[in-house]
């Protein structure tokens, strides 16, 4: 008895050795053990709570991945409204079938980040990092999560340029939602990079404060139902036949950083159309 | 050992357990590498510490890295058995300098290649057995022991930068 003791004494530290080694086995073997469920576990508070820190600290980290998923789910789903809109108009007779092609002729193509921007001169652009080398073509429309922003005007490998909506040569089609007046959303006061002015709607509609306007139907670049702006003021001069609208616009352009480049695939084909009309000798 | 070297070394031991459940825990490169600098914790305790302190101290470490990655006993049984491993390791190895005095297990006290030759062949001995035990079956071994090579050496290079980082 004595020398079993002796023994047990003398290696204490091997038998120890081996109990803790035989109980990890066990611990780890029936890993659906009490200890395991009820303590040792990312869910338990202390662990939990450290991890979490530990999570939101990495989550600044990882900002710019979320951004660039995010932007591209945006995508997406835009590309998916505006095939599903188009293919049931909310305006069309109830016969009215759309054909297929025109009702997914528009193609979200691709994000792309600014990464110049100009606001305050009389014709704006801004440079994106995406060029032909990303399916990017001159004359493609370019929105923002918050409205219109403006065509490609350049293209290159890998950079491109585009006319900003403040370009004082550049024209969007746009209606107005609750009157439903149609008219032609041009920068003209070129001063001030948000408010954008609105002509052609005749002076005996109603025009109401506050009313989204939107890109019409007649639009051949951009999508129809996108964002331009809100009516601001709106007054008529005195020997004028159209009011004079303001629109606050919806972008803000100081802080644009993710835009989407919206391509219209029938582009071509329309305007050539258009266009033999016009050269035809009458 | 007075106060001000247990305080360090808990302190030592404190910040290779939190590195590696808040940095190095997430860090796998080519998804073959992974690096379990924890393993520090262990290696860098003070030379004279009794055998049965330093199994116990081991059998935490391991818990408490497994208890972050709900794997209840993997990283306790590679743990426990370096723990249990370094006494002998640290006699064959550097006998020739424990007999002239207090060691201290430091790049610096030890030098390079003798530092090396420790913490590679414990590092080694450790990733065996914690992924031997993690893959459960040899049916993957070429593919376990690639794993192998790269953690090792990844660990070794970051437990370096840790010594050197350190005073």
């Amino acid at each position: 008895m004595l020398q079993l003791f002796e023994f047990i004494g003398r290696n204490r530290n091997f038998i120890l050795f081996g109990l803790l080694e035989v109980f990890s086995f066990w611990l780890l073997v029936n890993n659906n053990n009490y200890w395991s469920v009820e303590y040792f576990n990312t869910a338990n508070s202390l662990n939990a709570k450290s991890l979490e820190i530990s999570n939101s600290v990495r989550e600044y980290i990882n900002l710019r991945d979320v951004n660039t998923s995010l932007a591209e789910e945006n995508r997406r789903l835009n590309e998916l409204i505006t095939t599903l809109q188009q293919q049931k108009p909310s305006n069309a007779p109830a016969g009215y079938q759309p054909d297929s092609a025109f009702a997914t002729r528009y193609k979200f193509v691709t994000i792309a980040k600014v990464i110049d921007n100009s606001t305050h001169r009389a014709d704006n652009y801004l440079t994106i990092d995406k060029g032909y080398a990303d399916g990017v073509k001159e004359g493609m429309g370019v929105i923002s999560s918050t409205g219109v922003v403006g065509k490609v005007k350049i293209c290159k490998e890998n950079f491109s340029v585009i006319t900003s909506i403040l370009h004082s040569q550049f024209m969007v089609s746009t209606k107005l939602l609750r009157s439903g007046e149609m008219g032609t959303a041009k920068w003209e006061n070129s001063n001030i990079p948000s408010i954008i002015q609105l002509k052609d709607v005749s002076r005996y509609k109603t025009i109401v404060k506050g009313d989204t306007a939107v890109t019409s139907d007649q639009n051949a670049v951009f999508p129809p139902g996108i964002t331009v702006g809100r009516v601001k003021t709106f007054k008529v001069a005195a020997d004028q036949a159209f009011f004079e609208i303001d629109l606050e616009l919806a972008t803000d352009f100081s802080k644009i950083s993710y835009v989407y480049l919206v391509e219209n695939k029938l582009l071509n084909q329309q305007q050539s159309l258009q266009e033999s009309l016009l050269n035809k000798p009458k | 050992m007075n106060p001000n070297d247990i305080a360090r070394s808990v302190l030592r031991w404190l910040i290779y357990v939190l590195l590696h459940l808040f940095v190095a825990r997430h860090l796998v490169l080519f998804n073959y590498s992974f690096c379990f600098i924890y393993v520090g914790a262990i290696l860098f305790l003070p030379v004279e510490i009794n055998l049965t302190a330093l199994l116990f101290i081991g059998f935490v470490t391991g818990v408490t890295i497994d208890s972050f990655d709900n794997t209840l006993g993997l990283h306790a049984v590679a743990t426990v058995l370096i723990a249990y491993l370094r006494p002998i390791i640290i006699r064959y190895q550097l006998g020739q300098k424990l007999t002239e005095g207090r060691l201290q297990l430091s790049i610096r006290e030890l030098g390079l290649p003798a530092f090396l030759s420790y913490v590679i062949l414990l590092i080694s001995i450790h990733h065996i057995v914690l992924f031997l035990v993690e893959a459960g079956s040899i049916s993957l071994l070429p593919y376990t022991f690639l794993k192998i090579m790269c953690s090792v050496l990844f660990t070794t290079v970051s437990v370096l930068l840790a010594q050197l980082l350190s005073r």
